[in-house]
């Protein structure tokens, strides 16, 4: 076991005499067991990160270190690390147990009976212990990806690799083979690095998740720092489901007023002192606020509170998504999105009164997204601990 | 809708679809176009000769006319060629294949440079025309490569005679030249193979080299069915390459195509009989093959 080491690891193509950055100076420290989420929409350089750790990528610039030791030029076979691909890569012609001792015949001197044994047993942790003596093609998706998953556990390496391992399961055993996979990692301690687009799994997995984007790292922290306190625009957008809402403001004075914004709902939001400090003199900014912070009245109360009317309500049984619009006119078409209880009977048409408060609400400048500021963490904790 | 699908069973016995009448009555002329060379050849094989002159040739000769002899003479001819002919082809075949796919496993499933300079290269050699290299070739094998002369050591102290060096030039230019072939067959069939497999195949530790043993190898059996046939019949069937390195169908080493050639045919006139129980004789390896490999090559050539 060892940490992983990534320092201003850098991937550029060759396309045809255009070079094309991949992955833009990341450096990343993943420590010894930690499982570290590494997300981001499709193109963003992930899996080419994930690819240079394995060396099935050559690296551009920059060091990859497991422990003390320099990786950049060590072949895949020595690396002593194993990966689980989305397509699984189990090889068709071999049984799963032929499959799960591969890598160790390969790699290691071990002598037959402890392969055997080792096999077994991580059968056995699977539940596929029953299907050792079949082929993958006998197999259902699920199965084969506990077969992949096995083909890794066996090797005990320093580093597991999981490119999008689940992204070929149906939803229900997507969601099982999540928490699954989470006590594994736990009760094995090895150092992980899982590479995913879906949020979802990047919050519910990690240790702590990397947000990259366009090769460049966004975020590294906790998926809990990272939800409520996004370090730009971009993060903030990414992580949450629905993705929270951004509206383009103009600071004047102590409000934010909505950009070109000039019928009746005109939008003003004022700010308290605090976050005007936090604020400096950008005054092109955004404002962002999550569905579930929005709350819905049926009457104006106070400052932060708008005139909408109900657009869509998508009921999803413990929640609805009510998609609000602030003008019916086809001015501003633009609809923002609010949770509400499921309970909650409100219907398309309806006019509603929407209120952010304002320690919940997150502002970026337009032009950098840097989050200048986020919501307050002390609120966070005292409404759990009201529950 | 109903009463048309409630049709009786009688009705549609006594239903005469033309379409299919047709196409059946095309099927069965064309089966018979194709077959009456081969009945014809079949039945001459066992017509003496007086019976080939005086019977219609697709027609069985009885009583009088019937003869196995031309099979005995034939296979009594032959036996030498068809030795030959088996100890050159089938080292040849299994080592333009073999190598064939290794040389493919690199050219696609390995990363270097220079590789699509090299791939060129095989490609070209496809199209290279046997005629072009007649006179390098009996030149190579005539004056720089004698390999009667260099593997003396050999003839004298295993007692065989220097002819049967023809033999092993055979193999090596049979190999030669069907190296290409081989090579983009495979290639075609190793492009399509999961690349994460390989991948996942380093990860676990296993060199090029046992990736190829483990892996691709085993992987690879549909397409070495259909390359064996190929080469098989092609390396079997061969005449010309044959004749340049052998050239007399009077020595030891002749191959079965060499010793045919001259079959059933004298100053008196064509044995059209002995002629037909040769060429069936020296059909038959072919068949076997197709035989052994028939489903594979199914497979393969589907892939």
């Amino acid at each position: 076991m060892a940490d992983l080491t990534l320092d201003n690891v850098r991937k550029v193509f060759d396309d045809g005499g255009d070079d094309i950055v991949a992955v833009d100076d990341v450096s990343l420290d993943i420590e010894d067991g930690e499982f570290l989420v590494l997300v981001g929409p499709s193109g963003c350089g992930k899996s080419t990160t994930l690819r240079m750790i394995a060396g099935l990528e050559s690296i551009t610039a920059g060091e990859i270190r497991l422990g003390d030791r320099v990786i950049n030029d060590v072949k895949s076979q020595h690396r002593d690390i194993a990966m689980v691909f989305q397509s699984y890569a189990l090889y068709p012609h071999m049984t799963v147990r032929e499959n799960m001792s591969f890598g160790l015949e390969e790699s290691t001197d071990m002598p037959d009976s402890d392969i055997h044994s080792r096999v077994e047993d991580a059968g056995a942790d699977l539940d596929i212990d029953e299907l050792l003596d079949r082929k993958p093609g006998e197999l259902s998706g699920g199965q084969q990806q506990r077969v992949a998953l096995g083909r890794a556990i066996v090797r005990d390496p320093e580093v597991f690799l999981m490119d999008e391992p689940l992204s070929n399961l149906d939803a229900k055993l997507r969601a099982q083979m999540r928490t699954e996979l989470q006590h594994l990692q736990e009760d094995l301690g090895v150092t992980t690095v899982y590479v995913t687009h879906d949020q979802t799994e990047a919050m519910t997995m990690g240790d702590r998740i990397a947000i990259l984007d366009a090769g460049e790292l966004q975020q590294v922290g906790t998926p809990l720092e990272c939800y409520h306190q996004p370090a730009n625009q971009f993060v903030a957008g990414f992580i949450g489901e629905p993705s929270m809402n951004f509206f383009d403001v103009e600071r004047q004075g102590t409000r934010l007023i909505a950009d070109g914004w000039e019928s009746n709902t005109s939008f003003s939001y004022p700010l308290s002192e605090g976050t005007l400090d936090e604020l400096g003199d950008t005054t092109d900014l955004t404002l962002g606020v999550r569905p579930e912070d929005i709350e819905l009245r049926t009457e104006v109360e106070g400052d932060h509170a708008f005139e909408t009317v109900v657009d869509v309500v998508e009921p999803m049984g413990n929640e609805n998504a009510v998609h609000l619009q602030f003008d019916l006119e086809e001015t501003h078409p633009d609809t923002f999105t609010a949770t509400v209880g499921g309970m909650t009977s409100i219907d398309a048409g309806q006019p509603v009164v929407a209120r952010f408060p304002e320690e919940t609400v997150h502002i970026f400048d337009r032009h950098t997204g840097e989050a200048l500021r986020n919501r307050e963490l002390d609120s966070v904790e005292t409404l759990e601990t009201t529950i | 809708m109903s009463t048309k699908t409630n049709k009786s069973t009688a009705d549609r016995l006594f239903e005469v679809d033309y379409y299919r009448v047709a196409l059946y009555g095309t099927l069965v002329v064309m089966l018979a176009f194709f077959l009456a060379p081969i009945e014809t050849g079949i039945v001459t094989s066992f017509k003496t000769q007086t019976a080939v002159a005086e019977t219609l040739p697709f027609l069985p000769a009885g009583g009088e006319g019937f003869t196995l002899s031309k099979w005995n003479t034939a296979i009594d001819v032959l036996s030498r060629g068809l030795l030959n002919s088996l100890a050159f082809a089938v080292p040849a075949t299994l080592l333009s294949g073999l190598l064939g796919s290794i040389t493919a496993y690199g050219l696609t499933l390995v990363n270097w440079r220079g590789q699509v300079a090299v791939l060129t290269l095989f490609v070209a050699g496809i199209f290279i025309p046997y005629q072009a290299v007649l006179v390098p070739l009996s030149k190579f094998w005539g004056v720089y490569v004698q390999l009667g002369k260099s593997l003396g050591f050999f003839w004298a102290t295993t007692g065989i005679s220097k002819d049967y060096a023809a033999l092993i030039e055979l193999t090596v230019t049979h190999v030669a030249y069907g190296l290409p072939m081989c090579t983009i067959l495979f290639r075609s069939y190793y492009k399509s193979m999961s690349t994460e497999m390989m991948e996942a195949a380093r990860l676990d530790g296993a060199t090029l080299r046992k990736i190829y043993q483990r892996i691709v190898f085993p992987l690879s059996k549909p397409m070495f069915a259909v390359v064996f046939i190929y080469q098989f019949t092609q390396i079997w069937n061969d005449l010309l390459f044959a004749l340049i390195l052998v050239s007399s169908s009077s020595s030891p080493a002749a191959p079965i195509v060499l010793i045919l050639s001259g079959l059933g045919s004298s100053m008196e006139g064509t044995d059209f009989a002995l002629r037909m129980a040769g060429a069936f004789t020296a059909a038959i390896p072919t068949l076997i093959v197709y035989i052994l490999f028939g489903d594979k090559f199914a497979k393969g050539v589907a892939s």
